[in-house]
C-alpha cells in the first residue's frame, strides 16, 4: 500500500504570517508583483473570512478590505521555509518531497508506507502530525491517500474527510470540485464551462475525447493535463516523487516524552542510538563513512551535526567518539527536540582487516595507502598529493618531476652522489655575490636582504644547459651553471649556482647569482 | 649499513609518536628539516618500509623551498616512496597530517605548521599511535605554547666539520638538537654529524674526532671498500653506494 500525507499549508508565508494572525484576526496577506499589477499570494484566515482570495489584485482586495496588512512576498524564502519544514517531517518518514510545481501548489508530500503503525494508526497520526504542526505556529491539512494526486486532493478540498481507504480514492474523489485534480486554471475555467463541476462527473466521460478536448491551446504542448491529472489522483499513473534528501539507508531514532534542551540530555541518549544505528550496519556488513545526528526541534526546525570517517566504521564506541569530537553543543536545541536521529547517509562495504604476511607490502597496507591517496585527493585536489619521480636531467629542478600520487609505485631514486639540497627553491632566488675571482666560488652574497659571509664552499659543480630545449618564450640561449656548495659563517650552507661563463656565455649578459636550494 | 645507528648517549632513538621539531632560529629550517626526517625514520618493520608524508600548505612551499627528493636522507624514501602534499592552509595541513597518520598507510609523516594548538596535536598524536606511525611537527618559530607532542626539539645548524680532503670545503653537515621537552626524561643537548658514509646521523662528539684521528685510516679503509678510488665520484670522500 502506498500511502500519501499531504499538508497543504494555507498559510504561505510561514515566517511572517505567524505575526498576528490566530490571536488578533487582523486580516493579512502577502503579495506579489505579476502580469496584472500586485496581486495577493497568501491570505490568512481573517482575510479569508473577508472575503479576500489568493490571486485577488490588491487594489480590490484593499477595496473589500481597508485594514488589510499587505507584505511584500519573498518566494525564496517560502521555498527555504517550506524546505526546513521538510527536514523536520523527516522525523515521520524517511522520504519526505518538497510539492512546488506551481503557484498555490505548495506543500510537502510524506511516503507513509507502513509507517503509520508506528504513530498509532492513520487517524491518530493524522491528528498528531496536525497538533505538532499547530504547535509549532503552522496551519496546516494533513490527509492521507493512496496517490500523491488524491492526498493531495484530500487535504485541500476534503473537508472532514482526510484518508480515502486503500482502494477508495476514486470513492473519496468523486464529490471533489475540480479544481483538487491540481489542474491549470484555463482548465478548470474549461471544464466548469462545460458543467463538469465535480471529479466524479469526469469519471464517465470517454477518456480519448477528454484528451483531445484538453489539448490546450499551445499545439504541440503537453496541453492541460486533465486526463494525466484524473490518472495519477486514480493512482494510473505512476508519479515521481523527489525526497529532500535521500532517506538514508540506516538510521536510528529516539523520541522523547518531554523536549530535551540540554547537550547532556543529547549525550545521554547517544550511545543507545550509536549502538542501535551499528547494530543495522553490522547485519548487512556495511560501515558509516558519514554520520549525520538530526535533533528534531519542537518548533519545526531541525538542528544537526554531520561527521565524516576516513575508513568505513560500524563501531558504535568510534561512531559515538567521532560525533563528541564533533561537538554536540553545536547543536542548537532551541526550545527543546523531541526526537533524535543519527543516520549513515554514506554507508559502504566494512572489512575485517587481516594482518599481511612478511616480505611484501601487505594487502591491507596498499588498500590504505591508495584509500588515503584518494581521500587526500577527494579533498584537497588532484594536484595537492604529489609523489616525486626521477628525471633524466642534469638540472635540478628538471631532473625530479612531480606526479599525481597513485599508490601504485613510487619513483625509485638512485643514491645521490652528489651534495644535493634538502629543500630546493623553484624558482632560482636571485641573490647578490661577490666572488674574489670571475671563476671562483662566492665570497660573500646577500640573500633576502640579509648579507651572508661566505666560511667554506666547494664547487664548482658545472652543469651544462640544456640548449636542445631552448623555449619560445625564453629565446635567450640557456647557460652553464657552475654549482657551489657554501656554508657562511653561521653554520648554514647553501646551494648557490651561478648562471653564465665570464667572457665566454653571452657576451651582453654577465653572469648572475642564484640560490636553488638550502642544505641541512 | 651493518653498523648500528651511534646515537650519542641518551639520545631518544626515533619511535612512534608524535614530536615537535622546531627550528632555532628561521634559517635553521633546513637543519631542523633533517632532523625532523631523522625522527620519523624508526626502525623498519618487516617487508617493504611504509612510505613517508610531507604536507605543507603552498605558501610554505613557495616561501621556504620545496622538497627535493634526491637531498633527502630518508631511510624510507629509498623503497618506501615519499608522498608530498601541498595544501592551501594550515587546518588542511593537520586534517591532511592526520589523516595519514590515522590510516596507517605511512610510516612517518613530518608536517609544516606555524602554531597547532593543543587540540590539534592530541588528535595527531592519537592518530600518530593508532596509525603506527612517527610524525613530526616541522615549526619554523619557536615552540612555545601548549603541545601535546611527546618530545619538543630545538634545531641549530652548526659548523661543519672539517672536510677530510679538502679543508676549505664544507664537511659532514652538523646541527644542535636541544631536547626541550620530554615526557619520558630529562631534557639534553646532543651535537649531530651526517655520516655519508653509513647514511645516518651520528654523534658529532665522537665521529668527528675519530675521524680527524683516524684519517689515514678512514682513508685506506675507503680505498679497501671503494676499489681504490679514495675521491669517488665526488670531491667529499669516499661514499657507500647503496
Amino acid at each position: 500500500m502506498t500511502v500519501w500525507t499531504r499538508s497543504a499549508l494555507h498559510q504561505k508565508g510561514l515566517v511572517r504570517s505567524a505575526e498576528g494572525s490566530d490571536q488578533e484576526p487582523i486580516p493579512f496577506a502577502l503579495v506579489e508583483r505579476n502580469g496584472r499589477g500586485l496581486c495577493l499570494r497568501a491570505v490568512n484566515g481573517a482575510a479569508q473570512r473577508l472575503g479576500l482570495w489568493r490571486g485577488q489584485s490588491q487594489a480590490d482586495a484593499r477595496a473589500m478590505a481597508p485594514d488589510l496588512v499587505t507584505v511584500p512576498a519573498d518566494p525564496a524564502a517560502e521555498t527555504l521555509a517550506l524546505q526546513r519544514l521538510a527536514l523536520w517531517a523527516e522525523r515521520f518518514s524517511p522520504c519526505v518531497a518538497l510539492m512546488a510545481e506551481g503557484p498555490a501548489m505548495e506543500g510537502l508530500a510524506l511516503d507513509m508506507t507502513g509507517g503509520t503503525h508506528l504513530f498509532g494508526g492513520e487517524t491518530a497520526f493524522i491528528a498528531a502530525f496536525e497538533a505538532r504542526l499547530a504547535k509549532a505556529g503552522i496551519l496546516a491539512r494533513v490527509a492521507m491517500a493512496d496517490s500523491l494526486g488524491a492526498a493531495w486532493a484530500l487535504a485541500r478540498f476534503g473537508g472532514m474527510a482526510q484518508i480515502a481507504p486503500v482502494g477508495g480514492a476514486r470513492e473519496a474523489l468523486a464529490d471533489l470540485p475540480v479544481e483538487a485534480l491540481r489542474l491549470e486554471p484555463e482548465a478548470v475555467t474549461l471544464l466548469k464551462r462545460f458543467g463538469l463541476q465535480r471529479i466524479g462527473d469526469l469519471y464517465p466521460l470517454p477518456r480519448a475525447g477528454l484528451a483531445r478536448r484538453f489539448r490546450g491551446p499551445r499545439a504541440g504542448a503537453m496541453g492541460l493535463k486533465v486526463v494525466e491529472r484524473l490518472d495519477q489522483a486514480l493512482g494510473f499513473r505512476a508519479e515521481p516523487v523527489v525526497p529532500v534528501r535521500p532517506p538514508p539507508a540506516y538510521r536510528s531514532f529516539q523520541v522523547f516524552a518531554e523536549p530535551i534542551t540540554e547537550t547532556a540530555g543529547v549525550a545521554l541518549y547517544l550511545p543507545d542510538l550509536a549502538k542501535a544505528l551499528a547494530e543495522q550496519l553490522q547485519r548487512d556488513g556495511q560501515g558509516a563513512r558519514r554520520l549525520t545526528l538530526t535533533g528534531y526541534r519542537v518548533d519545526g526546525a531541525t538542528t544537526s551535526i554531520e561527521a565524516g570517517l576516513s575508513a568505513a566504521s560500524a563501531q558504535p564506541s568510534h561512531l559515538l567518539r567521532l560525533l563528541k569530537e564533533k561537538g554536540l553543543e553545536a547543536l542548537d536545541l532551541g526550545f527543546g527536540i523531541d526526537a533524535l536521529m543519527l543516520s549513515a547517509p554514506v554507508a559502504e562495504p566494512y572489512q575485517t582487516q587481516q594482518e599481511g604476511l612478511d616480505g611484501e607490502r601487505s594487502a591491507t597496507e596498499a588498500a590504505a595507502l591508495a584509500g588515503l591517496i584518494d581521500r587526500l585527493q577527494a579533498r584537497l585536489g588532484e594536484d595537492a598529493v604529489q609523489t616525486p619521480r626521477p628525471r633524466g636531467s642534469w638540472l635540478p629542478e628538471r631532473s625530479e618531476g612531480w606526479d599525481a600520487a597513485s599508490g601504485l609505485g613510487f619513483g625509485a631514486f638512485d643514491p645521490v652522489l652528489r651534495p644535493r639540497p634538502i629543500l630546493l627553491f623553484h624558482p632560482p632566488e636571485r641573490v647578490e655575490a661577490i666572488a674574489e675571482l670571475p671563476d671562483s666560488a662566492p665570497a660573500r652574497f646577500t640573500w633576502r636582504r640579509v648579507a651572508r659571509r661566505v666560511v667554506r664552499a666547494e664547487g664548482p659543480e658545472r652543469i651544462a644547459p640544456e640548449w636542445w630545449r631552448l623555449s619560445p618564450a625564453s629565446p635567450r640561449a640557456p647557460r652553464t651553471r657552475d654549482y657551489y656548495r657554501i656554508e657562511d659563517e653561521t653554520g648554514r650552507r647553501y646551494w648557490l649556482f651561478r648562471e653564465g661563463l665570464y667572457g665566454r656565455e653571452d657576451q651582453d649578459r654577465t653572469p648572475e647569482w642564484w640560490l636553488h636550494g638550502v642544505f641541512a | 649499513m651493518s653498523d648500528p645507528p651511534s646515537f650519542p648517549e641518551g639520545f631518544p632513538v626515533p619511535e612512534r609518536g608524535l614530536e615537535e621539531v622546531a627550528a632555532a632560529e628561521p634559517q635553521d629550517l633546513a637543519a631542523a628539516l633533517a632532523f625532523a626526517l631523522l625522527r620519523v625514520s624508526p626502525e623498519p618493520d618487516k617487508g617493504v618500509p611504509r612510505p613517508g608524508l610531507f604536507v605543507a600548505a603552498k605558501a610554505w612551499l613557495r616561501e621556504r623551498g620545496r622538497p627535493f627528493a634526491q637531498g633527502w636522507q630518508m631511510p624510507t624514501l629509498s623503497s618506501g616512496g615519499l608522498i608530498v602534499v601541498a595544501v592551501a592552509d594550515e587546518r588542511q595541513v593537520i586534517w591532511a597530517l592526520e589523516e595519514a597518520l590515522k590510516s596507517g598507510a605511512v610510516g612517518g609523516a613530518v608536517a609544516a605548521l606555524s602554531a597547532p594548538d593543543f587540540v590539534a596535536t592530541r588528535r595527531l598524536a592519537f592518530a600518530a599511535k593508532a596509525g603506527g606511525a612517527a610524525a613530526a611537527i616541522l615549526r619554523t618559530t619557536g615552540a612555545e605554547g601548549l603541545s601535546a607532542a611527546w618530545r619538543r626539539w630545538r634545531i641549530g645548524s652548526l659548523a661543519s666539520a672539517p672536510q677530510a680532503f679538502d679543508v676549505r670545503a664544507p664537511g659532514p653537515a652538523r646541527l644542535r638538537a636541544e631536547l626541550t621537552r620530554r615526557r619520558d626524561g630529562l631534557p639534553g643537548v646532543w651535537e649531530l654529524e651526517w655520516d655519508d658514509d653509513r647514511r645516518i646521523w651520528r654523534d658529532a662528539k665522537s665521529g668527528p674526532a675519530a675521524a680527524q684521528q683516524a684519517r689515514g685510516l678512514r682513508l685506506a679503509a675507503g680505498l679497501a671498500r671503494d676499489g681504490l678510488d679514495p675521491f669517488g665520484p665526488s670531491s667529499e670522500g669516499p661514499r657507500q653506494v647503496g
